[in-house]
């Protein structure tokens, strides 16, 4: 479970996140939406400890993220918005060894997690091919299984689909779903609800560093304008 | 720019080990022996190397070509003088053979870049210096195999993006001025970025690496970097 208490993120005077308080339970697939700026990336890489709480706090299972990341980066796997800047390998099974790795677990165990890993993003005995050779969906779908090997129980995803094309976003689609049905907790990062709407059981809607919307996916449908998005539906 | 390339070729196969031995080896020759004779036994194995890696000196020559500039332009450096006589061969000559006995190696390390994994090197690197100095050599190594090519790739993209707006126009100064402000800004964003993915991936300065085998085809690769580097030693003797 991932909770935040009055969490406040500043940016020099400007508070990007401030004062939110939120609850994402396991195994819930949650949208955090909301218009260019009003705070939903800052607000999601606290759940992974990759910034610091100017106030509140952040938990996950009940720790805190701030005196033990490594444990929130295990349970909370981070898919940044562009894939590019998540590699850290020239190749594919490179990267998605990279993680395990760092864990200090036994080659075998690597070994394992990877094959699973590709095998759940459909990527399956490709760990050898260069990733810059790759197609952008192909390139999405690596940076999931690198965040996948770390067997998280959350996933959270910075706009997924941008920059994709059709197929490719319903390839990435149809990974998620997959992966929310085997129990995976997803929490996707979008400005775009229309292909989520499926997939997503409730929405958080964020304005100006706030969350000004929580409900449930149907119920959050007839409020989205208020946070500065557009009804998938129209 | 030559990056690792998955492969199946003799070079693809050998122990990092065995192949930095080599690359040692030769390094110490060519710099003890600045002779004909030198050259064409660093050339040799230079050849044998490209030829085991697959690799053909033409594109080692097109990835590397700033590098061979440099090189070219020394033995012109070096000839060139302030006074009658202009040009001096003689000193030229002299130049030209130091810049000869990098080339071997220039060509020997393109094939090690080609054809091995830069975890492997970290892995081969850690074991070869054990203790945090091999464990900050290798992750050094690793970060910059890593960002080196990003950086030129970024370079080119803005070397395009000024040219797709008529750049080519402009002074060479006001070009070069442009593309190195932009590109060292995008370095620095480049280094936040890979900063913020290693952190979001746990990065421990002592992983698990993967586990290097020294097999049989290994040790005439080594025995061959240990005579090269032995090889100085062969003047001592009476």
């Amino acid at each position: 479970m991932i909770e935040t208490d009055g969490l406040v993120h500043r940016y020099g005077e400007a508070a990007a996140v401030d004062g939110v308080s939120l609850t994402v339970d396991d195994g819930e697939a949650v949208a955090v939406v909301g218009a260019n700026g009003s705070g939903k990336t800052t607000l999601v890489r606290h759940f992974d400890a990759l910034l610091e709480p100017d106030e509140g706090t952040v938990r996950v299972d009940g720790r805190d993220v701030t005196d033990d990341p490594v444990y929130a980066r295990t349970r909370v796997g981070m898919v940044f918005q562009n894939p590019r800047d998540q590699f850290v390998a020239g190749t594919v099974g490179a990267d998605v060894a990279f993680g395990p790795e760092n864990l200090g677990l036994d080659r075998a165990e690597i070994d394992r997690r990877v094959e699973a890993a590709l095998d759940a993003v459909d990527m399956a005995g490709r760990g050898d091919e260069r990733i810059d050779r790759l197609s952008g969906g192909e390139q999405a779908r690596v940076a999931v299984a690198g965040a996948l090997a770390m067997e998280p129980d959350h996933l959270v995803l910075d706009e997924p689909l941008v920059g994709l094309d059709r197929a490719a976003r319903e390839s990435v689609l149809a990974r998620l779903d997959a992966l929310a049905a085997e129990g995976t907790g997803l929490v996707v990062v979008t400005h775009d609800l229309r292909d989520l709407v499926g997939l997503v059981d409730r929405v958080v809607g964020m304005a100006d560093g706030r969350v000004a919307l929580d409900a449930e996916t149907e119920r959050a449908l007839d409020r989205l304008d208020e946070v500065g998005v557009r009804d998938p539906r129209c | 720019m030559l990056t690792y390339e998955p492969g199946d070729s003799l070079a693809h196969g050998l122990d990092p080990r065995a192949k930095l031995a080599v690359q040692f080896g030769l390094a110490v020759a060519v710099v003890a022996y600045p002779t004909a004779r030198g050259f064409a036994v660093g050339g040799a194995v230079a050849l044998a190397a490209l030829a085991a890696g697959r690799l053909s000196p033409l594109s080692v020559v097109r990835a590397y070509w700033p590098v061979f500039l440099f090189l070219a332009v020394g033995p012109l450096v070096g000839g060139a003088a302030l006074g009658e006589p202009w040009f001096r061969v003689g000193r030229a000559v002299e130049s030209l053979r130091s810049v000869a006995r990098v080339v071997p190696v220039v060509f020997v390390g393109a094939v090690y870049v080609r054809t091995t994994p830069v975890r492997e090197t970290r892995a081969a690197i850690q074991l070869v210096v054990p203790g945090k100095v091999g464990r900050l050599f290798g992750v050094g190594v690793g970060l910059v195999f890593r960002l080196f090519p990003v950086v030129l790739s970024d370079l080119r993209a803005t070397r395009r993006a000024v040219h797709a707006r008529a750049g080519q126009r402009r002074p060479l100064r006001d070009r070069v001025r442009r593309i190195l402000t932009r590109g060292l800004q995008r370095s620095f964003l480049r280094a936040d970025r890979l900063s913020l993915a290693l952190r979001a991936r746990c990065f421990a300065w002592n992983p698990t690496l993967p586990a290097l085998a020294f097999r049989r085809r290994d040790y005439p690769a080594a025995a061959l970097g240990a005579a090269l580097a032995a090889s100085p030693l062969l003047g001592l003797l009476p």
